[in-house]
């Protein structure tokens, strides 16, 4: 017996130290493959954040260099001063928060039907739920415009939140995951008196809070910046959220004074990519498994 | 206090029903009345504010395909869509490859490919405005410094629309990276171990192990990267207002522009049921051709 | 505690686990144990009893009050499942004490002193604060038993709930069952595929195949006089040998490798098959039958030996100091007195008086 392991052990041995080192050049060739192409795709926000700490002459002074010569933060407070930031700031939390709340009772209510209820025509509705995703925003935009002008509600906060309580999306989402939980459990739930409301509440919810977070951050990325539908419904800056306000003062400037700009990019971008990096693992887990839509 | 069988199912359905109820008004009021009301608006003279409609037949369709720039916008939308997606992708599939397995600082590199995806598309189009500006913008200056001539970008209508897809390969090619990461950490590893112990190179493993093995995480993503090209009103708006000579006009555009700024919401929603059957044709088309193979991969 | 009758109660839905006509009568303080192969229909059945699937046809009492249409929550029954499924969410005192905050209307401190006398009796007082997940497969268990404890149902249902065990802790688990049931005097109804649980267990055992009682008595009834060769073949291990045989006049027995040289008894059908079980046959020098040993098992005081007889084959028990080797030829006896016959059609036992069969 021992004379069969000895060997063995003195054959592995430079096999693994070969492959070690393989690995080690394998990461060696690829650190220097990847370094320049991060760098590349970090370029444009290492730009937003020096130019917003640049002076104006500094932009179009060709012999500035890439660095501001002084960090200077003004340019912080003077991009509040021209736009109302704070009110728009206001209405992006309200208006993401009121879609991703209506949406989680609307996701939350349906998905369980469809898991874990029998009714007639189940998969017509299931279909109509999916086939939402087929139909984005642009085959509705326009007439959605014209059903909220004659509700009266341009230009007005619900009517940016409005088209988004509905997700067919989210709807499949939250089935798979209700269909994952034992039927056992709910079997166990009835024998102690629970109704289907009170399952869904006490069980079902609980167990599924992984999804319900990697809806709700898919959810609000995507709401947070959208820019297309704001657009169209807002005319008045009390109810203008983040990226409008952004666009609108890109326009004003009309490309002039970038330093400006760029710090008012950098207060629209701050506060998703400060969750980013705290929350790192949440947000690349929401998107690992789960598509945006 | 007994209840009867036939009396429970239907309390099931009748629950499930109103379980739906809140989703089914939603969808119907915002996205299948608007699509219902869009197709009978395209038959229609319609203007913006005008109670009054005109029934036109297929008069709109005709106008359509006698409008050239329809045509040139429908050029532009097929061109970005065709080359931005495929482009994402097989940059997100060398990236999720050079990053699967225990890279020394894979959260770094991560993070610095995905966070384009988690700014707001206007921000990202004003920056890239900023990086293409003729004269003092980094890009020219750089292209200077070493002696290449520098278009105009934006300003040029050869180079504006691809300067637009860079910065939407940019964007995207995070998001389908870490879904493509994703899936090649299902992929076992004893199918490379057996092919590496065979021989078989780097390439080869990823052309005939690696792509078939994720070929389902490889459909999703093209499916969602031709939906998400919507996103192209966001910069084309920011950038370039669909300029210069409507070189960066897509559909998406072209539709706010014949809605909104001349108020035709009639030929508006012509095209916008265009675009629609044009997206789902080309889905279609996915389906039928990738999907299918995906299938019959994905039955291992 | 109380009675529970199933009155002609069948399912039908596809064909896995339908249930067809079961009458079955468990009484006051009884150990009912339905056992029988994976999809003869015994969960159904129990999940008929517990209100979780609907009875197709027939009617179920339970304590004599009709309870066929009624909600499980209805039925003071409580259930013990083959996962357990406990809440993973939440403490196994919060899993115990839900049922009773949700369908009772007992005080915060009626619950507390509930849940701590179940956990008590199950010896789990220093578990209540953690989660399932920081949980032993045994403790689990017993948590899951404390949940039906506290309820104080007239009845409890067992679903296969020591399946997810290892060996040795089923064994101990077993113990306790046994014990409780002893100690609290419940009616049970319990549901297992494995037929050592069912003959320590039960006071008695129901016995079904593909959605059909096939008997039910006390578990020495089903070893010693199987109604058929289902149950014979099902109950005990080593398995009873089944051996197809013809009759000739005057009920001597004929089989490929052997004839009984005996009468077992007049009017028997042409075909039969003779049941023994493994203690029923002995290894001799010069026995009846004689055949080849395919495989010898040690098992510790004996040895199990395979012994092929013609098409057949056979598991005889014998001492670790005589177990032959493989390949040798042994002479087998079997004792006839003991032995059943079965009709080879139908399978059901012949009925017949082996005592006066026997020839002096």
């Amino acid at each position: 017996m021992t004379d069969m392991t000895e060997p063995r052990k003195a054959f592995a041995s430079p096999v693994a130290a070969f492959r070690r080192n393989l690995q080690r050049a394998r990461q060696g060739w690829l650190h220097l493959l990847l370094v320049p192409v991060a760098l590349l795709w970090v370029s444009p926000l290492v730009w937003i954040i020096l130019t917003s700490l640049k002076t104006r002459t500094e932009i179009f002074h060709p012999e500035a260099g890439v660095l501001p010569a002084v960090l200077r933060f003004e340019n912080y407070p003077a991009t509040l001063t021209v736009a109302p930031f704070g009110t728009y700031l206001l209405n992006s939390i309200l208006v993401t928060g009121s879609i991703i709340a209506a949406q989680l009772v609307t996701i939350t209510l349906a998905a369980y039907a469809f898991a874990r209820l029998e009714f007639p025509l189940k998969r017509f509705f299931f279909a109509i739920f999916l086939l939402q995703v087929m139909f984005p925003i642009y085959a509705t935009f326009l007439t959605n415009f014209v059903t909220l002008r004659d509700m009266g509600l341009v230009n007005t906060l619900p009517a940016l939140i409005v088209p988004f309580i509905a997700s067919g999306y989210g709807t499949f989402m939250l089935r798979q995951s209700f269909r994952q939980v034992p039927s056992e459990l709910s079997d166990a739930a009835r024998l102690d008196g629970c109704g289907h409301l009170a399952i869904l509440w006490h069980v079902y919810l609980p167990l599924v809070k992984p999804t319900l977070v990697a809806f709700g951050i898919i959810s609000v990325v995507v709401h947070w910046n959208d820019y297309m539908w704001p657009l169209l419904v807002t005319n008045s800056d009390s109810v203008r959220t983040l990226p409008i306000g952004l666009g609108l003062l890109a326009k004003a400037d009309s490309g002039a004074d970038w330093t400006r700009l760029m710090a008012g990019t950098m207060i629209v971008i701050a506060p998703l990519l400060l969750f980013f990096v705290i929350f790192q693992r949440r947000f690349v887990d929401s998107f690992m498994h789960t598509g945006v839509k | 206090m007994t209840s009867n069988p036939a009396r429970l199912r239907r309390n099931e359905a009748l629950l499930a029903f109103a379980m739906l109820a809140p989703s089914l008004l939603f969808l119907a009021l915002f996205t299948y009345w608007p699509i219902v009301r869009s197709v009978w608006f395209s038959f229609h003279d319609v203007l913006l504010g005008d109670p009054e409609i005109f029934w036109l037949g297929a008069e709109n369709y005709t106008r359509l395909l006698e409008d050239h720039l329809f045509w040139k916008v429908l050029g532009n939308t097929a061109f970005y869509t065709l080359v931005t997606v495929p482009v994402s992708i097989l940059i997100a599939l060398l990236l999720a490859v050079a990053l699967d397995g225990k890279l020394r600082g894979l959260a770094i590199y991560r993070s610095a490919f995905f966070y384009p995806v988690m700014i707001p598309t206007v921000a990202a189009g004003m920056v890239w405005v900023f990086l293409y500006a003729p004269g003092y913008g980094p890009i020219n200056v750089a292209l200077e410094s070493v002696g290449v001539p520098q278009p105009g970008w934006l300003n040029n209508s050869r180079w504006a629309l691809p300067a637009i897809m860079v910065m939407s390969v940019w964007k995207l090619s995070g998001y389908f990276m870490l879904i493509l990461m994703a899936a090649l950490k299902l992929v076992p590893s004893d199918l490379h171990e057996a092919a590496r112990l065979d021989g078989v190179g780097g390439m080869q493993r990823l052309i005939h192990i690696t792509i078939p093995m994720i070929s389902p995480a490889l459909y999703f993503v093209t499916i969602i990267g031709v939906l998400h090209s919507y996103q192209v009103f966001d910069y084309v708006h920011v950038m370039t207002q669909g300029g210069p000579a409507d070189s960066t006009n897509v559909l998406t555009f072209y539709i706010y522009q014949v809605g909104f700024q001349y108020q035709d919401i009639g030929y508006a929603s012509t095209l916008a049921t265009t675009l629609l059957l044009f997206v789902l044709g080309l889905i279609g088309l996915i389906a039928a051709t990738l999907g299918r193979r995906v299938h019959y991969l994905g039955e291992r | 505690m109380a009675t529970v009758e199933l009155r002609g109660v069948s399912k039908s839905f596809g064909q896995q686990g339908a249930v067809h006509d079961i009458d079955l009568n468990v009484e006051h303080g009884e150990f009912m144990v339905l056992v029988g192969p994976s999809g003869c229909g015994k969960s159904t059945t129990l999940r008929m009893v517990a209100g979780l699937e609907e009875i197709t046809s027939g009617r179920l009492f339970i304590d004599g009050r009709d309870v066929t249409d009624a909600p499980p929550q209805k039925r003071d029954i409580a259930m013990v499942f083959q996962s357990y499924a406990l809440y993973p969410h939440m403490t196994a005192y919060r899993n115990m004490a839900f049922g009773l905050i949700k369908a009772t209307t007992l005080s915060k401190a009626e619950i507390e002193a509930r849940v701590r006398e179940a956990a008590a009796i199950l010896d789990i007082t220093d578990l209540l604060d953690r989660r399932p997940k920081e949980l032993s497969g045994g403790e689990r268990q017993r948590v899951a038993i404390g949940r039906a404890l506290v309820r104080q149902p007239k009845v409890f249902l067992f679903d296969e709930p020591l399946s997810n065990l290892d060996a040795k802790l089923r064994s101990r688990m077993r113990g306790e069952l046994k014990r409780l049931h002893q100690e609290l005097g419940m009616t049970v109804i319990y549901v297992t595929h494995d037929q050592i649980e069912a003959m320590t267990l039960g006071t008695r055992v129901a016995m079904m195949s593909k959605g059909r009682l096939q008997q039910v008595g006390a578990p020495m009834e089903l070893y010693m006089k199987p109604a058929n060769t289902f149950v014979a073949a099902f109950i005990g291990s080593p398995e009873m040998a089944l051996l197809p045989c013809r009759t000739e006049a005057g009920g001597r027995l004929v089989h490929a490798a052997f004839h009984s040289g005996i009468e077992l008894g007049r009017d028997l059908p042409r075909e039969v098959i003779l049941g023994l079980r493994p203690e029923e046959v002995s290894l001799s020098r010069t026995g009846m039958a004689s055949g080849r040993v395919e495989r010898t098992e040690l098992i510790g005081a004996e040895a199990l030996v395979e012994v092929i007889l013609a098409d057949d084959r056979m598991t005889v028990k014998c001492a670790v100091s005589e177990a032959p080797a493989r390949g040798e030829t042994v002479a087998l006896d079997f004792d006839l007195a003991r032995a059943r016959l079965f009709h080879a059609g139908t399978g059901r036992v012949i009925e017949r008086n082996l005592e006066s069969s026997r020839i002096p």
